[in-house]
């Protein structure tokens, strides 16, 4: 069990989030560069070369530390832009780069052996044979972990490995175990592997029909709802469908991840680090996201009374329904 | 039609995904050995660790029975092993002398320096990638369903060391999940999910709200609802390197599957009568083949 | 009504403080400040990407006409149109008024009050992003629309902020009006 102060790291979409996480508290801040080396290649994110740099300047100046995702998998015969992504990071001055791809964790390990190197979720590395694999290999001196593992889980995992682990506790819910999910490419083309994106926006429509607003994926319905009723983004695993004569959120109900109420036990469990989700969503929602899970860290770090940030927070999840996902085993 | 040589295209067929029965599998293997031109033959549970007590007993004899038919076997191992038993049981496997699937990184540390596959559920995007496994074992790499054929090409001619396969047929296996969809759909829990996956031995038909045909459930898998037909010519695949062709067991006829795929990759049919010939078996969605050509996956686009 | 070729003009108290374009009529005068801003911060606008060119139809729901604006840097255009001309642009941004100026400032959360139908888009999906996540980072200040520096500027952003703030509250107040969600 580790006895180190719990670790707040979250997300950075544009340097002006980064300057909001940074402000709201948190100890680090993770982000990526505006092209197809990470998972969150969305229009108008993320970060060029020049702005890395900045944040990271930034960043230091205020205690913080910047991770650097290049998390998706290299392209066939565009290996390079992958390393050149990493070479990048690594000149910044950034403290950790993040990633998943053999080709880039190898990269980075015989050529930039002074940054530190965390292993992505989208690895999808849950068992000690895998992350000791990762730790042999590539000298990874923390895990991401995947968001389908229980407390207990948890728990047996950290007893069981030399790295730090880092743990999901706040926003968008992958109900797939990430990086190993092809649902995006089959109905769009586009993956969160191979392009950084799930569920890509210049793939989905929103129809006004008479049965209400129709959310479509690259003309598959993914969910409909009746006038004025709140409506989601249509990510493939949140649709209703039909399956067995039942229409239901069959994958996943259209919640978000709050597992604020379980940060000692994930402290308990030996979890190094608490990951916020969301590099897509805008400095308002970083800024108060931030800030509450600061409080609770500090409060639980203090051996106090647990914060419900649940309501702290209700109004910034989609839907504004909350999980606390599979780190209750009856999630399954 | 005059005998064309045979090419060095081999055929081999992919672990059943879904939860046969043990009298199932045995048939199935049996006539398999016996009647399928295929080369090599996977076996083992794939998707769910809770299945590995009810179909463990039927492997012996299957292995058995595919060598005495002349087939490679290879052992497949889990895509996501959790528990104690499910890691202690790849080990196991990954100790076997047969060559062994490799579908999660947990088995690479027992099986480096001795031969292995790796299956679609390990993350090869990239020459570098697969060189890197290469030199740790792999024999066979069978890229992500949703790599191209192309790109699948591009690794193979740079990387000459390694056999390139293609998943060519069958639901394309698109996702896996912490959570049983087959027990969340009848109101369980994972932990008791009375084995209501065994109802459906193609797979659930998963439909969009309009109707549409989509996705497939099986159990913490979700898969195509549609099937992969990826009809290569022999030339296309003679000058990218790819050296395999991979059927993914659905319950058509397989045998016919084989034979139409042999046919296919000898020479002996086009392209365009192989797809007819597939798509008159008793197959449980349309016929697709997007992925292989760097487009959505429901996509039908056949060529080359 | 207005007639459609009648462009609407800045209030009074504006074209005593900016005589320079007080003269104006809407579009031009939005125009020459988006182009000064993108001669100012020209990085703001690399952030659009591919989504520079595309074609915006923004449609205060309260006022009587809508604009069309491309952001293409300097050669970025503001025009007045009819309702139905914005409608038949790349993408169409409907709300109103005031919550699209919170959009703009950064006040509002774009996702919230898009998930929470207050303004509705429709069209390129893609561009509707971009835009929105080039708005989140440019932290944008009434005065850098108006292409203002040192403590007129601060004296501007001041000023605006506060009326618009004030102004919010009183449509919250209204139960016709939007609400936050």
């Amino acid at each position: 069990m580790t006895m180190t102060r719990l670790e707040l790291v979250c997300p950075a979409g544009t340097p002006a989030t980064l300057r909001a996480a940074v402000q709201a508290g948190a100890d680090a801040v993770y982000c990526g560069f505006r092209d197809e080396t990470n998972a969150r290649n969305f229009p108008g994110l993320n970060f060029s070369r020049d702005e890395l740099a900045e944040g990271v300047r930034f960043a230091h100046d205020h205690g913080s530390k910047v991770l650097v995702a290049i998390n998706t998998f290299a392209r066939v015969d565009d290996v390079d832009i992958w390393k050149k992504a990493a070479d990048a990071a690594a000149e910044s001055g950034a403290d950790a780069i993040i990633a998943a791809d053999f080709a880039v964790l190898d990269h980075v390990a015989k050529n930039h052996s002074q940054i530190r190197l965390h292993l992505s979720v989208q690895a999808a590395a849950a068992t000690p044979e895998a992350i000791g694999f990762y730790a042999a290999q590539f000298g990874i001196r923390r895990v991401v972990l995947p968001r389908v593992l229980s407390l207990q889980e948890i728990a047996a995992l950290n007893r069981a490995i030399d790295v730090e682990t880092e743990a999901f506790v706040f926003g968008g819910l992958c109900v797939m175990i990430e990086g190993r999910c092809y649902l995006s490419s089959y109905a769009t083309g586009k993956s969160p592997n191979l392009n950084g994106v799930c569920s890509p926006p210049q793939m989905v429509s929103y129809d006004e029909e008479p049965g209400g607003t129709t959310a479509r994926l690259s003309g598959f319905t993914i969910d409909r709802y009746e006038r004025g009723q709140p409506v989601g983004y249509p990510t493939l695993c949140k649709g209703k469908f039909k399956a067995d004569g039942r229409t239901s959120h069959l994958f996943e109900d259209p919640v978000s991840l709050n597992a604020g109420g379980m940060i000692a036990g994930l402290k308990a469990a030996g979890v190094t680090a608490l990951k916020i989700e969301g590099r897509q969503r805008g400095k308002g929602y970083v800024s108060e996201v931030v800030r509450a899970f600061r409080k609770a860290v500090d409060a639980v770090e203090k051996g106090g009374e647990p914060l419900d940030i649940g309501r702290l927070l209700a109004g910034q999840s989609e839907g504004a329904r909350q999980t606390a996902g599979a780190y209750e085993k009856k999630w399954r | 039609m005059p005998e064309i040589a045979r090419t060095e295209t081999m055929l081999t067929l992919g672990p059943v995904f879904f939860h046969w029965s043990p009298d199932r599998l045995l048939d199935f293997y049996r006539r398999i050995a016996d009647e399928a031109p295929v080369e090599r033959v996977h076996v083992g549970e794939v998707v769910c660790g809770k299945r590995m007590p009810f179909s463990d007993p039927a492997w012996p004899a299957a292995i058995e029975r595919l060598e005495r038919g002349g087939k490679q076997v290879v052992l497949s191992t889990l895509a996501a092993p959790a528990t104690v038993r499910e890691r202690k049981s790849l080990e196991d496997i990954c100790g076997d002398e047969r060559l062994v699937e490799i579908n999660d990184v947990s088995g690479l540390p027992s099986r480096s320096g001795k031969a292995f596959v790796t299956g679609p559920f390990i993350n090869v995007y990239n020459e570098a990638s697969a060189k890197f496994l290469i030199k740790l074992g792999a024999q066979t790499i069978c890229p992500p369903v949703e790599l191209s054929f192309a790109a699948a090409g591009a690794m193979s001619v740079k990387c000459p060391e390694a056999e390139f396969e293609i998943f060519a047929f069958g639901r394309l296996p698109l996702a896996l999940s912490g959570r049983c969809y087959h027990a969340r759909i009848h109101g369980l829990h994972k932990d008791s999910c009375q084995f209501t996956c065994e109802r459906d031995p193609d797979g659930l038909a998963v439909d969009t709200l309009d109707d549409q045909q989509f996705l497939a459930i099986n159990g913490v898998q979700t898969l195509s609802n549609q099937v992969q037909a990826f009809c290569p010519a022999p030339d296309a695949l003679a000058s990218k390197g790819i050296r395999r062709l991979r059927l993914s067991p659905q319950t058509c006829d397989m045998v016919e599957v084989a034979r139409i795929y042999r046919r296919l990759a000898d020479g002996r049919e086009e392209p365009e009568d192989a797809r007819f010939a597939l798509s008159c078996l008793d197959l449980p969605g349309t016929l697709v083949d997007g992925c292989a050509h760097a487009r959505p996956g429901w996509q039908v686009i056949a060529s080359p | 009504m207005r007639p459609p070729n009648a462009e609407p003009m800045l209030p009074g108290l504006f074209r005593q403080l900016f005589p320079a374009v007080a003269g104006l009529p809407l579009g031009p005068l939005l125009t020459l400040s988006l182009r000064s801003l993108a001669r100012r911060r020209p990085g703001l606008f690399e952030r659009l990407g591919e989504s520079r060119s595309a074609c915006f139809g923004i449609d205060p729901v309260d006022l009587a006409f809508a604009f069309r604006v491309v952001p293409e840097g300097q050669r970025s255009s503001v025009r007045v149109v009819s309702k139905d001309e914005a409608a038949r642009s790349d993408v169409q941004i409907k709300g109103p008024l005031l919550t699209l100026l919170g959009l703009l400032d950064g006040t509002l959360d774009g996702d919230a009050m898009f998930f929470s139908r207050v303004i509705s888009i429709s069209g390129r999906t893609e561009a509707v992003l971009a835009l929105r996540n080039t708005i989140e980072d440019a932290e944008l200040r009434p005065a850098d629309l108006l292409g203002l520096h040192g403590i007129l500027a601060r004296c501007v952003d001041t000023g605006v902020l506060g009326a618009l703030s004030i102004a919010r509250r009183l449509a919250d107040k209204n139960p016709s009006g939007a609400r936050e969600a």
